[in-house]
């Protein structure tokens, strides 16, 4: 076993309440993974006191994911043609009755996988699928050889180039269908194929195919015209359409996130407003929420299942009641950050670590803290450069003496 | 994470505190029920003074549900919320808290005799196992005995006994007379009418296990959903699945059940209405079993069909399984 590097740090907390109280503590660790927007690294910073624990170098400007399990974050460095894992230090082990944490140093996974201009990255039970919109082709590994250091990926071809996205879904793959005629247009759909890469059924249809995002057991894409919602049929993926509705006025989804704790997705739909879904639904499916100016970024709260945040140009970030369906608070933060302009530009992104919402405010080099509670800000921390893309990983759980 | 003792406590603490909801007279109590088979019993005892919203419908599996912002809203409003408890219901937690309902959240369980699970640990991860066994090892040098890492959970599925389902029935007048008290005597009437219904219902079962041979009481389902069944009736059921769905069966406990029924000469095998019918489906070729039907076991069905209510459920299930044994 590792040392125990959490309670060493002493940010132990509390002890528990177990009859193993003299031997288990409780310890509570959280780590935000930053990347710069234009230098070529991410920095590892201790959420509960601060500090930093690490920088990485790598070879591009990232976009950022972590694991459903918090052990792994990706850097995708879609400039630099390669997408690099990064294990995060942290994991837990489930005993039903209480969780384990093991916290170590953050340290590079020793795995790349290279190609031309990696874009979407998809999670499904533990398998990563990269798409590599230059080539067409998508990359799929698991964690564990991610952990293990081992660059062992499969590889899936799509039929041309293309701002793609795959999701490895069990024994098949679910993969865009490229637009053939205007091949610089987003895909027109989904085709799934089995293991050994045939196409099973037809295509389903999904024009302006672009955003993708999990709750529970549900999995969804955006198109032009709805959703495509992906349960687990009876052997094979089943795909159902899920048109918007025609309450809602003209627009699309662009960007999906789902629910954590609930089942939910919510939606960007034109410039100025969100889209809660209910993909259970059949009709009245969507709830439209207008916003004070144009969205730059949202996120879910995987703590605090009821809100979600959407931060907007004005610099404000907005607390998203998803069960009323309503911004609940909403609380100045940043100078604004226009949306006019390239879309990669430096803004703001929102991410949350326990019961801290984490803003990034790339111009200003500092990341603003909100207390999840009082959604009060509560103080910030600076980094150098310009901070971007945030992910945070962490968790309470206890560790054990002498293992 | 320690979810499940979070859970108790929270449900612990609401549950004890002074119910102050006061009713308008004219307006229906607003009761949800976790799944349909409490919803059953609520609209039993409350007849048309209540208005309920089910969460887990018809056909539903309970312990896989994914709980949506409307059921958040739905408990919200609600004045009681009746629930199974024994960690039944996964979901609780994060749906009670997003909720912020004032309401009394009722373990309708609670004062039911409660089984543990006794079965052996075959559904976890051999490494997590392992590990786990170490950490006694350490504990024992240390003087420690309290056990933890899974063991002796209790069963949930405790409507499977009608004695139990009097307990849940009586829970619920208890708090439907609570929450209204203009109603109580309403809601004391119904619940006692309804539990002279299902003791009769208890002897019919008994009637029909009575004429089932003892040599061929062994069958097989999907999930260990019917060990109050077992217990309280004497039928005995074998299945590749623990007494949650949230884990699937391995090949080896597939393979261990296959070897089980051979030995123990089930006679019957069948699919749940909660559960993929495809893993049965697979045992039943592999032991040469014919599958017997379709038990109702966590869930009613729909309104049309053959267990619309616990009382056609329980009496469904018993003829199934009779009928299927008789013909082997
Ligand atoms: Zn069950």
């Amino acid at each position: 076993m590792s040392t125990n590097w959490a309670s060493a740090t002493a940010i132990a907390l509390l002890l528990s309440l177990s009859t193993s109280a003299a031997h288990a503590e409780e310890v509570t660790a959280w780590r935000l993974f930053i990347s710069d927007h234009a230098d070529p690294k991410v920095t590892v910073i201790d959420a509960v006191n601060g500090g930093k624990l690490d920088t990485f170098q790598i070879k591009g400007p990232a976009s950022l994911h972590r694991s459903e399990s918090g052990r792994t974050v990706f850097a995708v460095q879609g400039s630099a043609g390669v997408v690099t894992g990064i294990a995060s230090g942290i994991s837990f082990e489930d005993h039903g009755e209480h969780g384990d944490i093991d916290v170590e140093a953050p340290k590079l996974a020793d795995v790349e996988i290279a190609g031309e201009k990696p874009s979407h990255f998809v999670e499904h039970d533990g398998d990563f699928a990269v798409f590599f919109d230059g080539e067409g082709v998508a990359r799929i590994i698991s964690e564990k050889a991610v952990l293990e250091g081992k660059s062992d990926f499969r590889e899936v071809k799509t039929d041309a180039p293309q701002h793609g996205v795959a999701v490895a879904y069990g024994s098949h793959v679910l993969l865009s269908e490229p637009h053939r005629e205007k091949p610089d247009e987003l895909p027109v759909g989904i085709r799934v194929a089995d293991k050994a890469g045939m196409q099973v059924g037809g295509i389903h249809a999904c024009p302006d195919l672009h955003g993708e995002a999990s709750s529970g057991n549900i999995l969804a894409f955006a198109c032009a015209i709805g959703l495509l919602v992906v349960t687990q049929g009876d052997g094979t993926p089943a795909i159902r359409h899920l048109p918007y509705a025609d309450s809602l006025s003209d627009g699309k989804t662009t960007t999906l996130i789902g629910g954590r704790g609930l089942q939910y997705l919510l939606g960007n739909y034109g410039a100025d407003k969100v889209v809660l879904i209910d993909p259970t639904l059949e009709s009245d499916a969507f709830r439209l929420i207008s916003l004070p100016t144009r969205r730059v970024h949202f996120a879910v709260d995987p703590v605090r299942a009821k809100f979600a945040y959407v931060f907007t140009e004005d610099g404000q970030l907005h607390q998203l009641d998803v069960v009323k369906g309503e911004i609940a608070n909403s609380l100045k933060l940043t100078d604004p950050y226009s949306m006019d302009g390239h879309w990669s530009d430096p803004r703001p992104r929102v991410a949350v670590a326990g019961d801290r919402i984490v803003v990034t405010d790339p111009l200003q080099g500092v990341l603003h803290l909100v207390d999840a509670t009082s959604f009060e800000k509560t103080g910030d921390i600076a980094v150098e450069g310009k901070p971007f893309n945030i992910v945070s990983v962490g968790g309470s759980g206890q560790t054990h003496e002498g293992e | 994470m320690s979810r499940t003792l979070k859970l108790a406590a929270l449900v612990g603490v609401i549950t004890s505190l002074p119910i102050t909801l006061s009713v308008a007279a004219a307006e229906n109590l607003k009761v949800v029920a976790s799944f349909s088979i409490i919803a059953d019993f609520a609209r039993n005892v409350g007849g048309d003074r209540v208005d309920i919203i089910a969460l887990v419908g018809p056909n539903g599996d309970a312990h896989v549900y994914e709980p949506k912002p409307a059921d958040a809203a739905a408990v919200g409003s609600a004045d009681v919320v009746l629930v199974n408890g024994l960690q039944f219901e996964g979901f609780l937690q994060r749906l009670v808290e997003a909720s912020a309902t004032k309401a009394p959240i009722v373990e309708l369980t609670k004062g039911g005799e409660v089984l543990r699970n006794t079965e052996e640990e075959h559904h976890h991860d051999h490494d997590n196992a392992a590990k786990g066994e170490e950490g006694h090892a350490a504990e024992a040098e240390e003087g420690h005995e309290e056990p933890h890492h899974h063991h002796g959970e209790s069963d949930p599925h405790a409507w499977q006994s009608v004695h139990n389902a009097e307990v849940y029935v009586k829970n619920i007048a208890n708090a439907f007379c609570a929450a209204d008290a203009a109603g109580c005597d309403t809601y004391r009437a119904n619940a006692e009418s309804y539990g002279e219904q299902i003791e009769a219902l208890e002897e019919e079962i008994k009637a029909a296990v009575a004429e089932i041979p003892e040599g061929k009481r062994t069958i097989i389902t999907s999930h260990d959903a019917f060990g109050y069944f077992e217990h309280e009736y004497g039928i005995k059921f074998l299945a590749p699945e623990g007494i949650s769905t949230e884990s699937e069966a391995s090949a080896a406990d597939v393979a261990a059940l296959i070897k089980q029924i051979r030995q123990d000469k089930a006679s019957a095998i069948f699919v749940e209405n909660v559960t993929n019918p495809r893993l049965i489906e697979q045992i039943a070729s592999e032991t040469g079993l014919k599958v017997g039907g379709e038990l109702y076991s966590d869930a009613l069905s729909g309104e049309n069909g053959p267990a619309a209510t616990y009382i056609e459920m329980m009496r469904h299930n018993i003829t199934t399984i009779k009928g299927a044994i008789l013909a082997s």
